[in-house]
């Protein structure tokens, strides 16, 4: 299951991008970034409130923060650049990818909803890490949106970690 | 739990000990000062951050991007502290 999840999101984070090794542009970069972050706290803003351990719902709190954080930063960026995000493939995925997992996140509850919102927020971190090291990064023209993205990343790690631990804690706890 | 703002290049004075927070690190991770000095966390990261001791002989608070926050190191040992909000950022400070 969670292979799936995470092969899924990976699908979807790189599809586009990893084909014929098209980078993406700087006006997809900011896209792709904005919609990632965005994706991140409207399930994070759901598990808030329907979470049932602490930690969990700790867990999605933080996660709404920090993304917020690193998001306000993108848009002042991109803003200050005049860098328009422009909508493709990756980022329409990432979006669709996001309302696929609120959309069945609603249907869950008590600890089926924390271990499937952790599962997800695993496979999430995951494929996004691998989109910024082999698309974003390497794909960024802009010196500042490139140093944006180099300092997000270790975030995106810790967030990976913290959510294996997570995940960890509710299959031992069978909760 | 007070935050201030504070310039990125304001030297550290006599006494006063900088760790820098940035890219979900405590740097230095570990640092020793004489009692009585002041420690000063500076969050350069994107998101807020804490810097609380295991034992809770301190604890910032949230601390908010590019805001700090100021400690008088009155006691003397070893306290290993992180981020309570990301398990994954620890370092250490001796008072001696």
């Amino acid at each position: 299951m969670k292979t799936t999840l995470a092969l899924v999101a990976a699908t979807l984070i790189l599809g586009a991008t990893a084909g014929a090794g098209d980078l993406p542009t700087d006006p997809q970069i900011v896209a792709i970034v904005v919609t990632a972050n965005q994706v991140d706290i409207d399930a994070g803003k759901l598990a808030e409130s329907k979470a049932a351990a602490k930690e969990v719902k700790d867990f999605a709190k933080l996660m709404v923060t920090d993304h917020t954080g690193v998001n306000n930063t993108a848009k002042d960026l991109a803003a200050k650049l005049k860098v328009a995000p422009e909508s493709n493939a990756t980022s329409k995925s990432l979006q669709q990818g996001g309302d696929k997992n609120l959309a069945s996140l609603k249907a869950l509850s008590g600890a089926e909803f924390d271990r499937a919102y952790v599962d997800h927020e695993v496979a999430y971190h995951q494929a996004v890490l691998d989109a910024v090291d082999q698309a974003l990064i390497p794909g960024a023209k802009n010196a500042e949106l490139k140093a944006l993205l180099v300092k997000v990343r270790p975030a995106f790690v810790a967030h990976l970690a913290h959510a294996k631990q997570l995940q960890a804690s509710l299959v031992k706890g069978g909760g | 739990m007070t935050s201030q703002v504070v310039e990125a290049a304001e030297p550290a004075a006599d006494g006063v000990h900088v760790v820098i927070i940035e890219n979900m690190r405590f740097s230095p991770a570990e640092l020793t000062v004489k009692r009585g000095e002041h420690v000063v966390w500076i969050n350069k990261d994107l998101f807020p951050h804490t810097a609380t001791a295991n034992s809770r002989a301190f604890d910032s608070g949230s601390i908010s991007p590019n805001a700090s926050w100021s400690y008088v190191a009155n006691t003397v040992g070893n306290y290993s502290y992180v981020c309570t909000l990301h398990p994954t950022m620890s370092a250490r400070l001796t008072i001696r």
